[in-house]
């Protein structure tokens, strides 16, 4: 079959008109949402910050060039650095809050995970997961393990990265062991990137 | 064009999930609540009513040598705009359906209905399609979350149903209740749709004796 110009031009001239009105569209939309979105992801990463450490009043400075260091420890861990805060406790340093992903059962977990001047966890809290609701949900809210504390809640004051195992030390919530592992490769590899900053 | 029809054909005879078989993972993943499944239906409801109307606009222009790769760029576009609109507007919802939003664009159901639908019928025919088949896949999520969500965690809507002593059925939730709830109801449709042309055809029969 021999092809000709004019059914190349054909094609090729429809395919990249639809593309033109669609992108012009999604343009629009963007334009319109862009904002709020920002807002939103905003308002959710600072009540994040906020969760992961006991004292009201403080500032989290965010820090802008991540020591790779930093990354490359949070990446041994198996997590990934995406954003470090300093925590500003009464105008005195008072460690890391770090943005981390890790793998959950269903996709990526982003958690903020807070780290003391003593590379022990403050405290972590879930940014944006996609776990099964109703069993990984139980882990992101917060409920109690078999062992009586909060699956989040049990990671406060551990230290040592790496040193976090599910089944050893960690406790998994009933049916959600794979969304309990990502949030220890979120911890660990922030006392890793802590460590690595000190 | 018949509205009537075109209703039942979305709500029974043709319906997208069960007679029709697609959308199968977006069916299966996200129906363990009643809003996700609300969201989702109303989702790819609106996304198959734009996405019809605008590929019956283009039928007549389009070459046919391209058609699916124009087909799924619209769709796309359509998908990408309500998934910044529902992160804009309802957080929430967009947080809870997460990557199942994106994953429309390669759902069967809006592609399926382009094909077979849309890119052979008017503009007003096919935004109706898209609305009654959206309706019909609606309808079958929301029972399946209902029947999930009663029994697989005790509540619904998040609240509380279940007396307190019921130890809810965790494997409802997991992927093999999804398997199990939807291979019941494809069953129970199909048994009603055999025993309904059963029914006409004995009385088509005593008529034409």
């Amino acid at each position: 079959m021999k092809i000709e110009g004019k059914f190349i031009l054909k094609v090729a001239g429809t395919l990249t008109a639809i593309s033109l009105v669609v992108a012009a569209l999604l343009g629009a939309t963007n334009a319109l949402t862009e904002d709020k979105i920002a807002a939103i992801n905003k308002a959710n990463t600072e009540a994040a910050l906020a969760a992961v450490v006991s004292s009201p009043d403080c500032e989290f400075p965010p820090i802008e060039e991540i020591p790779q260091a930093a990354i490359d420890a949070a990446k041994a861990q198996s997590g990934k650095l995406t954003e470090a805060y300093r925590v500003v406790v009464n105008g005195e340093d008072a460690g890391y809050a770090f943005k981390i992903v890790a793998g959950g059962s269903q996709g990526d977990i982003e958690m903020i995970v807070g780290v003391d001047s003593d590379l022990a966890i403050t405290g972590i809290s879930v940014v944006d997961a996609s776990e099964t609701s109703g069993i990984g949900t139980k882990v992101i809210a917060n409920e109690a393990t078999t062992a009586g504390t909060g699956a989040l809640d049990q990671f406060v004051g551990k230290s040592g990265a790496g040193s976090l195992v599910v089944k050893t030390n960690i406790d998994a919530v009933s049916g959600a062991t794979v969304t309990t592992k990502g949030i220890t490769k979120g911890a660990n590899a922030a006392l890793a990137a802590a460590e690595a900053m000190a | 064009m018949n509205f009537k029809k075109q209703l039942k054909d979305g709500l029974i005879y043709q319906n997208p999930v069960l007679v029709q078989v697609l959308g199968m993972c977006s069916t299966m993943a996200i129906t363990t609540s009643i809003s996700n499944g609300v969201g989702m239906g109303i989702s790819v409801l609106i996304i198959l009513t734009l996405s019809n109307i605008f590929i019956s606009l283009l039928r007549k222009i389009i070459p046919n040598e391209v058609r699916i790769a124009c087909y799924i760029v619209v769709i796309a576009g359509f998908v990408t705009i309500v998934d910044l609109c529902l992160q804009a507007f309802f957080p929430d919802i967009a947080k809870s359906l997460g990557v199942f939003i994106p994953l429309i664009v390669v759902n069967c159901i809006v592609l399926g209905r382009a094909e077979a639908f849309a890119s052979k019928n008017s503009v007003a025919a096919s935004a109706v399609d898209g609305i009654c088949q959206g309706i019909g896949y609606t309808v079958v999520l929301v029972i399946m979350c209902t029947v999930r969500e009663l029994l697989g965690a005790g509540t619904l809507m998040g609240i509380q149903i279940m007396p307190a002593s019921y130890t809810p059925a965790l494997m409802l939730v997991l992927p093999v209740g999804g398997f199990l709830c939807l291979g019941t109801l494809i069953a129970v449709m199909q048994w009603a749709l055999a025993r309904s042309e059963k029914k006409a055809a004995e009385k088509n029969e005593k008529e034409g004796n």
